[in-house]
């Protein structure tokens, strides 16, 4: 286990190196000049030739990227060619925001899609799970843009439930979470449908029922426990990619996360912001995976790493 | 499960009240300012909460007259080179420092300072200045400070819009020393002070009741920052927001719901197609008009943008000195069009491409043009990207038409000519059509620097009809804003200019 941990963190040096280089040469070839973005309007040629050479704009490509590295392997990811700013004070600043919206849409998808899927394996073919099976292509088809104004509407301006948007306690969670984790509500639900279909014609689920365990027990603990594998799968790679963002669920709500500065990045050619939170996420991403791997082996005892 | 579903529903229960707003002034941003130290801003929403919280010598008020601010009076000389300013006695920062004219002094040295990524065009003007943010000079040799509450500036060429200038953000007056974190802890001496800011989220400013011009009337203002314009309707429908700007779009709509709760002003904007005129037909006179005369800009102005707009026959709008409202816009003549690119060369058209910006609401006018255009033969291709590509595109004269917006500064018919059309502001500085006519350049050289307001107006209309008959942009209109505005709120104004609305006489319904 402590090897298998080892050799996976070690791993991540080059996985983050091969990120670092190839955003790196995405930002170099994608147009637009930064500088440009900095200056706002009424800009005179000098001082854009001024603040490129102060940027060191115009050297040379690997001359760029190696003081950029050395920058890196210190923790330092520079400072936002906008604002000023320390990016890693950005990001700790935003990360919270966007790790308590990945969560609430994750514990939404979890309970809602598993809770769907276990009902469509006990029932197959019934009413409610035909109905489940429409809102599962009905979430995985929808754009979450609609979804999320859609419920805005619904929910915030006609019913008053809930505040349109904005970043506060569970009130301001629930649309931007549903919203979220609508994708995944669908996919789990799917998921856990087939894996326990599956788990119930099997002989245990069988010799369960026959020695008169209640239809709950086994449901619950006898067969999902061995249905958990595919779902923790799910749940993990969806998880790692809320976590790196949501752009479009954080700019509908409002939500001050990491995916609207990314975007904001973006938009203004802010390079070290843009460069350091790909490498801040895809550091997240690859944790997340690597921490499915590890549950794995905890779900399912057969799964060891050795 | 069974213990979960009634917490849930408590919780649910619990924020069925989320919705109700207390009497406090609330107001949005569409992006997160970039700063709150006025020596760096560069965007409009630094620039509108900067002017909350500092002041100026001089400032606009709401509907862009130039007003006394930190300064109770200034003169020019009869050179039109120096000018004074005196300033008010007994005005505090929000910390309890005074202000005095060494305040002035500091700050405009800061905002100068060599190395700065702000924007110093404003202040080049001033003797020495250049000089000084080169950093080859030790100070601003044209700016002196005989006393307290006296600062000079002596220009390095008689510039009537001057005062104009340092009513702009970058002449924000800052107490000196201003510690190190001073763009997100900004002490201003303005009406408003910073109580907190979180980033991409929300800033809250509490009234200054120390201010000089009399404290703000409401206690508070919150200033969202919410970027998506269907949801800042939605906050505004559910009592969030205190105003809310209605896009182009959905005019038909607010006017049929809130019709009584609109208001509506001319803007002093311009929405208009740049032609490089360095670029293949595009150099050719006729063909210019031809791309006027091709496009049926009353149409598209009642179709796409429900009539909000003032049809342009010039650059200058409405409201501002120059403005010729008796000058007919080029007529809609398809035929006519056509006959002036065969008498070009063009019988059978070219092709253009048409650059635009990712704002929505541009979209459907680009494709309007599209379509205006393939009717008289010129096949135009759009190409749509993120603001930042194409600005750097345009400014490289890399694009034969532009769809793009001007919003003035301060206004003044330089704001509409300078920038946009004389030939030294080629590219960045503004002329995206990289224009080059002698007699415009010294009509514009002239309304700059002439001290007597009639003959300003005059040249701003010579200088006006000038580049109207230059065809350098296919003219569309001039745009008329519309915000809504709560139930009950009292003193508020859709500004001239964006710095103009300070919300010190708003107060907002209980």
């Amino acid at each position: 286990m402590g090897r298998f941990l080892a050799i996976r963190l070690a791993l991540l040096v080059p996985t983050l190196l091969g990120v670092l280089i190839v955003t790196f040469l995405l930002l170099y070839v994608a147009p637009g000049d930064p500088v440009q973005a900095m200056v706002g309007e009424r800009a005179d040629a000098a001082t854009i030739a001024r603040l490129r050479a102060e940027l060191r704009l115009d050297d040379p490509l690997p001359l760029q990227f190696g003081r950029y590295l050395g920058k890196v392997v210190q923790g330092d990811l520079g400072q936002s060619y906008i604002t000023g700013r320390p990016i890693v004070q950005d990001l700790v600043e935003r990360f919270p925001a966007t790790l308590r919206l990945a969560g609430s849409a994750m514990l939404f998808a979890a309970v809602l899609g598993i809770a769907i899927g276990i009902y469509g394996a006990w029932r197959p073919g019934s009413w409610g799970d035909r109905a489940s099976a429409l809102v599962a292509y009905a979430g995985v088809s929808f754009p979450v843009y609609w979804v999320g104004l859609l419920l805005i509407l619904v929910f915030a301006v006609t019913l008053r439930w809930f505040p349109p948007s904005g970043y506060g306690g569970f009130a301001f969670l629930v649309l931007p979470a549903v919203t979220l984790g609508m994708r995944s509500v669908a996919f789990l639900s799917r998921m856990t449908r087939a894996a326990m279909q599956e788990v119930l014609r099997s002989d245990f689920v069988r010799t369960a029922r026959a020695k008169g365990v209640k239809e709950g027990p086994v449901i619950l603990s006898h067969a999902l426990r061995n249905a958990l594998l595919p779902i923790v799968t799910v749940l993990g790679l969806d998880f790692g990619s809320y976590l790196t963002g949501s752009i479009l669920t954080e700019t509908i709500f409002s939500w001050p996360g990491v995916g609207r500065y990314v975007l904001t990045a973006i938009e203004k050619r802010d390079l070290p912001a843009v460069q350091g939170s790909i490498l801040f996420l895809s550091f997240v991403f690859v944790l997340v995976n690597l921490i499915t791997d590890l549950i794995y082996a905890k779900v399912d005892p057969r799964v060891a790493y050795d | 499960m069974r213990r979960l579903l009634p917490s849930l529903l408590t919780l649910l229960a619990a924020c069925a009240d989320a919705g109700t707003s207390s009497g406090s002034l609330r107001y949005y941003l569409t992006a997160d300012p970039v700063t709150l130290d006025p020596a760096l801003s560069t965007d409009v929403q630094s620039g509108e909460v900067v002017a909350l919280i500092y002041d100026n010598l001089v400032q606009f008020d709401v509907d862009g007259r130039l007003v006394p601010g930190l300064a109770r009076t200034w003169e020019s000389d009869s050179t039109g080179r120096v000018y004074t300013f005196h300033l008010r006695t007994g005005v505090t920062f929000h910390d309890g420092r005074p202000v005095t004219a060494r305040d002035v002094e500091a700050s405009i040295l800061r905002a100068l300072a060599p190395g700065s990524r702000g924007r110093q065009w404003p202040l080049e003007p001033i003797e020495g200045a250049r000089a000084y943010a080169a950093g080859t000079a030790e100070g601003v040799s044209g700016m002196r400070v005989p006393d307290d509450t006296t600062i000079v500036f002596t220009l390095t060429e008689p510039l009537n819009i001057f005062p104009k200038f340092l009513a702009m953000p970058v002449a924000g007056i800052v107490p000196t020393p201003t510690p190190a974190d001073f763009a997100e802890r900004p002490v201003g001496s303005g009406p408003w002070k910073l109580v907190s800011w979180t980033h991409d989220n929300a800033l809250l400013l509490a009234r200054n009741d120390n201010y000089w011009g009399g404290a703000p009337k409401s206690d508070s203002i919150r200033i969202r920052i919410i970027p998506e314009t269907s949801t800042q309707s939605a906050e505004f429908e559910t009592g969030q927001l205190s105003v809310v700007e209605i896009p182009f779009g959905e005019t038909a709509r607010w006017e049929s719901q809130h019709g009584e709760r609109l208001q509506r002003r001319p803007a002093i904007k311009d929405l208009y197609v740049a032609i490089n005129t360095r670029r293949g037909p595009l150099g050719d006179l006729r063909v210019r008009q031809a791309l006027n005369m091709a496009v049926d800009v009353e149409t598209i102005l009642g179709t796409v943008m429900a009539g909000r707009g003032v049809r342009a026959a010039g650059a200058i709008p409405p409201g501002i000195d120059g403005h010729d409202a008796s000058r007919a816009p080029y007529r809609y003549d398809p035929a006519e069009a056509r006959r002036l690119l065969a008498a070009a060369g063009y019988p059978n058209g070219f092709a253009l491409q048409l650059w635009r910006s990712q704002r929505a609401e541009l979209a459907r006018v680009a494709q309007a043009i599209q379509q205006n255009l393939a009717e008289v033969g010129i096949t135009v291709e759009i190409l749509q990207r993120d603001a930042t590509s194409v600005r750097a595109a345009v400014r490289n004269g890399e694009t034969d038409l532009y769809l793009g917006d001007w919003w003035a500064d301060y206004p003044d018919p330089e704001n509409f000519t300078w920038p946009l059309f004389h030939s030294s502001n080629h590219g960045p500085g503004g002329n995206y059509a990289f224009i080059a006519d002698r007699t415009l350049d010294s009509l514009i050289v002239r309304l700059r620097t002439t001290i007597d307001e009639a003959e300003k107006r005059r040249l701003a209309r010579e200088a006006d009809a000038r580049i109207f008959e230059l065809a350098p942009w296919i003219f569309l209109w001039f745009p008329v804003d519309m915000w809504a505005t709560q139930e009950g709120l009292d003193g508020w104004k859709i500004p001239l200019v964006f710095t103009g609305q300070r919300w010190t006489d708003a107060v907002a319904a209980p």
